[in-house]
């Protein structure tokens, strides 16, 4: 493990801003942190590269405390999220800034500097001024300037933010290739989900001053494990409810404020009559003419919006709102105001049960059931 | 720079009154460059330009303006990069102390700073004993001009340190770079105008200085007299040939100076 961040706490006066954070990144691991603006991305990239102190906690990179160490000696490569560029040094200098400060000369420095600038595809703007170049391009040069002091760690701050959208794709596809070139752990912050889908080995959630969840995107997007994740990525069909019966491989969720009734595998916390909320993902709803699978209910569209290649359609189904994100394709006989059953099988709601990943193992029980199980005793 | 072409009559009437108001203003000041020429002959000037009163006025002020700027610049930078990028308790109180010598009357600078620097002041009795004195010298006119002028200097360049995004300074420091050389490679050059202007103001003030420096250096004539104690003594005295020679020169030379200075800027 490379970086292992231990109780991280930041106040501001008295704005706790991170709060006990702990995360530990691999290796070579391309990490992104995943967070609404004002939750503190910014806060701890500062905290990590050593330019902001941390009230408490621990920074390990490698094994080695590097607390007391200042930034200039933390070898960590820093991407701002206004790039940051040195106006009035060409782009050569801005590349070679690192390695002139520790003293590199000549060749040496040159033939390094062309092999970055090469990299990042600027070779032939090399004599250009920051102010004379794009955004795309300027953010190459940040890039290429934090890798050339062969960091031990890459943190970017959204450095796609300030982007034209028409460059973001080409720029993240060159990003996540130059970061699997060289093999530099990264760690990208970005209140972008899109960014993180594409180039996240894994995603953390931060919330409230903590990682709420972290795991591969595939499993975060679609297994998001708290309320918050949950909206968050914008799986939005949270369900309230509580256990009406227990069978052998399945249970009966009784929804809260609705008639209806599911069939949900069953998952360990499951008790008879326990409160409990589920997470509906829109992704995999079925939406068809004919009833499917386990689970199928009759419901009236209310909207459809496209989204490229997808759409998004709301149903109600007796009171019930329930958004369903399906292929384009599917929906070609569907308008608004049209009957349409809502189909998923058993295993796609799954229990939204807290943050438990935030305690150490031993301690793992949720939050969320706990309250619950005090409600059930009190119902 | 882009220029907006919205002619109308409305626009028309506001730039006529514009253009008046700014050209009574600039006749004021050209009226008074003209009093100033028409005063002296050239033939007077010629002469004025010859005798050592006015020669030695001359010398003594350049030599104490240029050297109040190489002091400045020496003392004040510091002072401005402090309080640009450090955070400490009593930073408010500080810069208010920075304006103090430029809102306070030269006069009141000049007596304390007489008495501190003599024979029984504070510092005089310290400087006396390494047998330095400060009073009616030409490092008095330094004392007098460094206090007076210098915070021009100092605040212009303060402004421009702390108007550098805090981001280049970190950026600079996760590169690896030592504070020292983030000063040289960062600070330094995009403070570079900023250094400049302020020291033209700081120079211009020194040279101009008049209160401060009669108090502390007096009106030796060829010792401590600068070119504007020259002037007042000569006025004073009857002597309106040589305050009149004097005060053109001044005033040809400080404008010289500038458009020298300000063409350099743009560069
Ligand atoms: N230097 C600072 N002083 C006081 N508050 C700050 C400072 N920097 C950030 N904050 C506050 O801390 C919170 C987190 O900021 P930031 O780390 O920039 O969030 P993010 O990068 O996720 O948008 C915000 O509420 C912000 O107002
Ligand atoms: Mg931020």
């Amino acid at each position: 493990m490379s970086i292992f961040l231990e109780d991280i706490t930041k106040y501001f006066g008295s704005q706790k801003v991170l709060d006990k954070l702990s995360l530990k990144i691999k290796k070579g691991e391309f990490h992104v942190i995943l967070g609404p603006s004002g939750e503190g991305k910014s806060t701890l990239l500062s905290i990590i590269a050593g330019l902001l102190k941390p009230d408490k906690g621990n920074i390990w990179i490698d094994g080695q405390l590097v607390n007391e160490l200042p930034p200039q000696k933390r070898q960590i490569g820093f991407v701002f999220q206004d790039f940051a560029l040195f106006p009035h040094l060409t782009v050569f200098e801005n590349v070679a800034y690192g390695l002139k400060a520790r003293g590199v000369k000549n060749n040496k420095l040159k033939e390094r500097i062309c092999f970055y600038l090469n990299m990042v595809g600027l070779d032939m703007y090399r004599d250009k001024y920051p102010p004379e170049l794009s955004g795309g391009q300027k953010q190459r040069v940040a890039l290429a300037r934090a890798l050339a002091i062969n960091p031990r760690l890459l943190l970017l701050d959204e450095p796609l933010s300030h982007i034209d959208a028409w460059q973001q794709e080409k720029l993240r596809e060159d990003l996540k290739q130059i970061q699997q070139n060289t093999g530099v752990t990264t760690i990208y912050v970005t209140h972008d989900q899109l960014e993180a889908r594409v180039l996240a080995d894994r995603v953390s959630i931060l919330h409230q001053g903590r990682i709420e969840q972290v795991e591969p995107p595939e499993e975060l997007f679609y297994q998001p494990k708290t309320g918050f994740v949950a909206n968050f990525i914008g799986a939005t069909n949270i369900l309230d409810g509580y256990v009406s019966k227990m069978n052998d491989n399945n249970v009966k969720f009784k929804i809260k404020d609705s008639d209806l009734t599911i069939t949900v595998k069953k998952y360990p916390i499951f008790q008879d009559k326990r409160q409990i909320r589920l997470c509906l993902h829109p992704e995999k709803i079925i939406l068809s003419l004919r009833p499917e699978k386990e689970n199928h209910f009759l419901g009236v569209v209310e909207d459809i919006k496209l989204l490229g290649i997808t759409a998004r359609v709301n149903v109600n189904i007796r009171g019930l709102k329930i958004k369903a994100i399906v292929p384009r394709k599917h929906i070609s006989s569907i308008t608004r105001q049209t009957s349409v059953w809502v189909c998923f099988s058993s295993d796609v709601p799954h229990p939204l049960c807290g943050r438990c990943h935030r305690l150490p193992p031993h301690l793992r029980r949720c939050n969320q059931c706990r309250e619950n199980k005090q409600k059930s005793v009190e119902l | 720079m882009r220029v907006l072409h919205l002619k109308t009559s409305q626009t028309k009437l506001f730039d006529i009154g514009i253009s008046f108001i700014a050209g009574l203003f600039f006749t004021f000041i050209v009226l008074v460059l003209i009093t100033l020429m028409t005063t002296t002959s050239l033939h007077e000037l010629y002469r004025q330009m010859r005798s050592s009163v006015v020669i030695s006025a001359v010398w003594i002020s350049i030599e104490t303006s240029i050297a109040v700027v190489l002091l400045s610049f020496i003392f004040g930078f510091p002072v401005a990069y402090l309080l640009a990028l450090k955070q400490f308790k009593g930073k408010p109180f500080l810069e208010t102390l920075i304006d103090l010598p430029i809102v306070m009357p030269p006069l009141v600078s000049g007596l304390a700073l007489l008495i501190l620097f003599g024979g029984t002041g504070l510092l005089g009795k310290l400087l006396n004993k390494w047998g330095l004195n400060i009073i009616f010298t030409k490092k008095g006119i330094l004392i007098a001009q460094l206090f007076v002028a210098s915070p021009f200097f100092i605040k212009t360049v303060r402004e421009a340190i702390a108007s550098i995004p805090q981001n280049l300074l970190a950026a600079s420091a996760t590169l690896g770079a030592s504070p020292f050389y983030t000063f040289r490679k960062v600070i330094l050059p995009l403070s570079k105008s900023a250094i400049w202007a302020g020291l033209t103001m700081t120079w211009a003030r020194a040279l101009g200085e008049f209160g401060a420096t009669a108090m502390v250096a007096g009106c030796i004539p060829q010792q401590t007299e600068t070119m504007t104690i020259a002037i007042y003594m000569g006025a004073m005295s009857g002597e309106l040939a040589t305050a009149s020679a004097l005060a053109l020169i001044l005033v040809v030379f400080s404008f010289v100076s500038l458009l020298v200075f300000k063409s350099g800027l743009k560069r």
